[in-house]
């Protein structure tokens, strides 16, 4: 046990005398009616909605109030209550706003919640029933959904052992990491799912793609966990989801595809609206995000070539392993990877880093590939 | 009657349609978003805007063009492309595999999207199974075609 009680009470004289007291007297304290807090009357801006965390934002109680640095409220009391003497310490890793705050996080949140989705009823397993792929593309899509259970483990693992580090001011981040855990858990169910009824079972592991997670889990701050994870890894894994949907054999693994895709989108637009905020509240932090980027580039550029996860690809989009299948599967996976590394400067440049182009070797890479690609007649 | 594609009139015929699903769009979750969609026909195209809200299509207006710094992003393709993706959806109760939004789009090569922004962009994909849904409301309305 890490941490024990100031005081034994079961054996606290006054404490169990005053709880004996209370019963024998039904004499009430009452002090906390007197709380030193702000009234609000909130109220619902959209009906259709509900009444939101947007509409919380008032006074004491909303989110914009938070200072930068909040240095008050280091426990586990809700924000706005009055804080007595007493609560414990609760050492949040993260109390600077600037480290996690994203615009429009409030909104990020509700909108998780309002488009959860069930992995067990809302698929239509049954229709697999019907759908026999041929032995090659059954394991090209096996060895896909393996590598992607393997993602989504991690990726429910990282946020997850975020969320008591973070200050409990920042309830609508925590809620919204919170969501994402979920998401992550539910990605994992069901690409287990799907890889088990291809009836092939799962596939191979794969080296390359747990580095790349492993550097996912052990981020020294919170900024650089949401770079690597949020920013680029997601907003890699957007672009494969989008890509394995366009891919996808049957009916019901588009309706997969479909379906995480939209949560992952959410994720990046947290993380970008994050990065977007830390360049500008935190503008002195541009060096370091700079160095998170290069090493997260410099792994994501190594777990997207991974052999498992390149030739299943090929074989999906080529449709099977005669020579003019990889062909095309060389062509359309070709396409695929540049467009990932394409939509990543995209990103950064519109969250406020048009510079990154100029620094980072993935750009280099990606001109070098776009090179490449042009000279085998691949059109990008 | 049967509403022409493209026109105001056949979006407002899946804005009904959306609203007499409710619950199924309810149960997909909050979407908003607003995009365009551009349909060209031998060199002219026609465009509309449509603007999501929480649960509804809230507005849908014909516009000469689309500004894509006005909207999250616009589906641009040829009127060749959009009406195959009507009638296989009209076929199939559904769009197939070949027939989806997001297949026909994503290598640029039938439909294209158009953004400003990547965020806008995203958004296409935040509530892709919504706006595929939207489209398959297509299998319950009676489509001409003008162009």
């Amino acid at each position: 046990m890490a941490y024990l009680a100031t005081r034994n009470f079961l054996e606290d004289k006054d404490f169990v005398d005053k709880w004996l007291y209370t019963i024998r007297t039904g004499e009430l304290d009452l002090s906390w009616m007197k709380s030193a807090t702000e009234k609000v009357k909130p109220h619902e801006a959209n009906p259709r909605r509900g009444l939101t965390y947007r509409d919380l934002d008032i006074g004491n109680y909303g989110f914009s109030a938070l200072p930068e640095k909040v240095r008050e409220n280091r426990s586990y009391a809700p924000r706005g209550a009055e804080i007595p003497a007493g609560v414990p310490d609760s050492q949040p890793w993260v109390s600077r706003k600037s480290e996690l705050w994203a615009f429009n996080t409030e909104s990020y949140y509700e909108e998780a919640v309002s488009r959860q989705w069930n992995a067990t009823t809302d698929i239509p397993w049954d229709r697999l029933e019907s759908a026999e792929l041929p032995e090659t593309i059954g394991k090209a899509l096996s060895q896909l959904m393996t590598f992607l259970t393997e993602v989504e483990m991690i990726a429910t693992d990282t946020p997850a052992m975020w969320l008591p580090r973070l200050n409990p001011d920042f309830i609508e981040v925590k809620a919204f990491i919170a969501a994402q855990a979920m998401d992550e858990a539910r990605h994992t169910e069901v690409f287990r799912k799907r890889a088990l009824t291809t009836g092939w079972g799962l596939m191979q592991a794969s080296p390359m793609n747990e580095m790349a997670l492993k550097h996912l889990r052990d981020a020294d701050s919170f900024s650089e966990m949401s770079v690597a994870l949020h920013l680029v890894a997601e907003g890699n894994v957007l672009t494969m989801f989008r890509f394995s949907e366009y891919l996808s054999p049957t009916d019901v693994d588009k309706k997969i595809f479909r379906l995480v895709m939209q949560d992952e989108a959410r994720h990046v637009g947290y993380g970008m609206q994050h990065f977007k905020y830390v360049l500008e509240h935190f503008p002195e932090k541009r060096e370091v995000l700079h160095a998170h980027l290069d090493e997260a580039e410099n792994i994501s550029f190594a777990g997207a070539a991974a052999t498992e996860l390149t030739e299943s690809f090929i074989i999906l989009a080529g449709g099977g392993l005669k020579r003019e299948n990889i062909e095309e599967g060389i062509r359309i996976t070709t396409i695929f990877n540049l467009k990932q590394m394409q939509e990543h400067f995209e990103r950064l440049e519109k969250c406020g880093m048009p510079e990154r182009k100029e620094r980072s070797k993935l750009y280099m890479m990606y001109e070098m590939g776009k090179a490449a690609a042009e000279a085998a007649g691949i059109r990008v | 009657m049967a509403v022409s594609f493209p026109s105001v009139e056949y979006f407002e015929a899946l804005r009904e349609k959306m609203a007499a699903h409710q619950d199924k769009f309810q149960r997909l979750g909050f979407i908003d978003t607003t995009f365009g969609v551009s349909v060209a026909n031998n060199g002219k195209s026609r465009s509309f805007i449509l603007e999501f809200e929480v649960y509804e299509l809230k507005s849908v207006r014909e516009v000469p063009s689309v500004d894509p710094r006005q909207v999250d992003f616009v589906l641009v393709g040829d009127s060749r492309v959009w009406r195959e993706m009507i009638e296989n959806i009209r076929r199939n109760g559904e769009a197939d595999t070949s027939h989806d939004i997001n297949t026909l789009a994503h290598l640029g090569e039938q439909l294209k999207i158009v953004y400003d922004s990547p965020d806008g962009h995203d958004k296409l994909y935040r509530f892709m199974e919504s706006i595929q849904e939207f489209f398959d409301l297509t299998s319950q309305v009676d489509v001409s075609f003008n162009q």
